[in-house]
């Protein structure tokens, strides 16, 4: 098995990140706007007991779907809402839309980071309020970048690439199940994305064109951070998040081979963006987790 | 260069030079970065290619994406991004994937898979072009193509219900309209006055859903409305395609067209309706080589864009014998 990052409570159910302030964190927040939605339920202050569920963090989870999750996570952490993560093997198939992760809020389930940013407005918090329309109109544009080159690389290179499909993905997710279980639903899965990547045009690349575009996503992730603290300079978005949760895992995850974390490695602003949120955000993991 | 390069692609029709959205990309770069291509429109014939249309025959061998055209144009140093900044050529992927996401989706549904369109306006017309008896497979095949590619990338498994998507992706591509309008503001084209990648790639995707009568038309009068995004095209189609996609231009008026284009671009600034009309009716029965042009005609009515500006009643008199 490869290392994956070691959080230190993997077997625990405990709240990662911690919040220092857990108990006053109602009473610190900033007096809300509540917007009314479906009779009202959407007034009800965020709960202390809001829960995000993701598939086993040592033996199950793949890179796309902890991509994922520490993007939503990272997104909480900057709304300062608490919220608990749980890990459980069928995650994925408690999910409503079937993709991971998903919350669990007062009597409520969303999944995915773009439902849950809406779910998040509703309730009166958003990161994105103080752009203008051309901003917004560009933060969707990026968003839509990552999840069109970033994550699509991210599955191709778990599914369709054959070394790293062998090794790595079809044990671990198959990993919580008995045999033949595991290898029916690895293959099932991986018909899956199969067939996604040829509806999408990725079905004939080869590993080094996936390659050259994600390079290609992140000189222009790089481009458009420059200089700046955050990519809408001095508030972090949900665009901040998103491409954190991306790029944190891809460095952070051991493959077969480098070449993707290599690929990022090449732009230094984008590292020193990453681990400037890792340590504002997620302080009491501990530092110079990047190498 | 040695050998043109070749171009092979869906022909055109209401006033597009092509209908497929792919093929408009590639011709709209090619225009805008001066590359010399020649276009073979796929006819009745069983000469040329069918699949994976738009494709590109160079000395070197066939280049078949648009995206992997459009790279292989760059590289041979036909560029028309050459003026963008980094920043812009970060935003220009960004919109792009924008458009792949959230528009795209709409606008297959739209041509292959709503019904009324389909069997109406999308297969005859392709079924027309393609020798019998592929044209009883083929529409059928790129239908199917295009309601896979929509169930996979937005569809719910295990379910993959249309009617569950539909109303989503039109939300979207609206969503995804009006941020592009926002995004083009007033100005002419993206990223200043000379139009570039992006320009491309919106114009390839809007222009058919702008253009081509269909009979369920919901996203079409949205995008109507967005009359910037509207003026764009019609802005390249105007400049870029008016002599048709051959490059061949008729011989006589072009001094009359050049003064015509930047009386357009000066009389959008210009917005007194009723010498519009009348100096319309006066200058139009002048000259019979104007009147002909497909372009003409239709701009006439929606847009009066047409219509001169007083200060430019002289250079219009000039032209009228």
């Amino acid at each position: 098995m490869q290392a994956w990052p070691h959080f230190p409570d993997e077997e625990t159910e405990d709240a990662w990140p911690r919040s220092p302030c857990r108990g006053k964190v109602l009473s610190t927040l900033p007096p809300r706007r509540f917007v009314p939605l479906h009779g009202g339920l959407a007034t009800e202050p965020w709960p202390e007991n809001a829960t995000l569920y993701q598939q086993l963090r040592g033996e199950q989870i793949l890179l796309s779907d902890n991509a994922a999750s520490l993007a939503v996570q990272a997104f909480l952490q900057m709304c300062n809402l608490p919220v608990k993560v749980v890990c459980r093997a069928n995650a994925e198939y408690m999910s409503p839309s079937g993709k991971v992760p998903f919350i669990h809020v007062g009597n409520q389930v969303v999944s995915e980071l773009g439902p849950i940013v809406q779910f998040v407005k509703a309730k009166g918090h958003s990161l994105s309020d103080g752009l203008d329309e051309v901003q917004k109109a560009e933060m969707k544009a990026y968003m839509e970048l990552v999840n069109n080159m970033l994550l699509t690389a991210e599955l191709y290179l778990q599914w369709c690439d054959e070394a790293t499909a062998g090794e790595i993905t079809h044990a671990r997710y198959g990993s919580p199940y008995p045999w033949p279980l595991n290898h029916i639903l690895a293959y099932q899965k991986q018909w899956e994305v199969k067939r996604k990547m040829k509806a999408i045009g990725w079905g004939n690349k080869t590993l080094d064109q996936v390659l050259e575009d994600v390079d290609q996503c992140c000189q222009a992730l790089s481009q458009r951070l420059g200089t700046q603290p955050y990519f809408f300079n001095k508030q972090p978005t949900e665009l901040d998040a998103l491409v954190f949760g991306h790029l944190y895992t891809i460095l952070t995850t051991q493959l077969t081979s480098d070449e993707l974390s290599e690929k990022v490695k090449n732009y230094s602003n984008l590292l020193a963006f990453c681990r400037r949120i890792e340590q504002h955000y997620f302080e009491d993991r501990g530092k110079g987790r990047l190498s | 260069m040695a050998a043109p390069l070749e171009l092979s692609c869906w022909g055109g029709g209401w006033g597009l030079p092509s209908v497929h959205s792919e093929s408009l990309v590639v011709m709209a770069y090619a225009k805008f970065s001066g590359a010399p291509l020649k276009v073979n429109v796929i006819d009745n014939t069983w000469r040329g290619p069918r699949g994976d249309v738009p494709i590109l025959t160079t000395e070197d061998g066939i280049v078949s994406q648009p995206a992997k055209i459009l790279n292989f144009l760059r590289k041979q140093k036909y560029n028309a991004d050459c003026e963008l900044s980094a920043k812009q050529g970060a935003d220009t992927l960004a919109y792009i994937a924008l458009l792949e996401e959230k528009l795209l989706p709409a606008v297959l549904h739209t041509f292959w898979v709503e019904n009324d369109n389909y069997f109406t306006v999308t297969k005859p017309w392709f079924a027309s072009r393609i020798p019998f008896p592929l044209s009883l497979i083929l529409p059928g095949r790129m239908s199917r193509g295009a309601l896979n590619r929509i169930l996979l990338t937005r569809g719910e498994p295990p379910l993959y219900h249309i009617q569950e998507v539909e109303a989503q992706i039109y939300r979207d591509a609206k969503e995804c309209l009006n941020l592009l309008s926002n995004r083009l503001g007033t100005s002419q084209f993206f990223f200043g006055d000379t139009p570039s990648t992006l320009d491309a790639y919106v114009f390839g995707f809007l222009a058919p859903l702008y253009k081509v009568r269909f009979p369920k038309v919901h996203l079409q009068e949205h995008l109507k409305q967005l009359s910037n995004l509207c003026r764009l095209c019609d802005d390249i189609l105007g400049s870029y395609f008016r002599h048709g996609p051959m490059g061949i231009s008729p011989a006589g008026p072009e001094m009359i067209d050049v003064n015509l284009r930047k009386l357009t671009q000066l009389v959008n600034k210009e917005s007194n309706l009723i010498e519009k009309v009348a100096f319309l009716h006066h200058c139009f029965p002048m000259d019979d080589n104007l009147r002909q042009s497909p372009q003409l005609l239709p701009r006439k009515l929606p847009t009066l864009k047409l219509t001169p500006a007083e200060e430019e009643n002289n250079s219009l008199q000039r032209l009228s014998p």
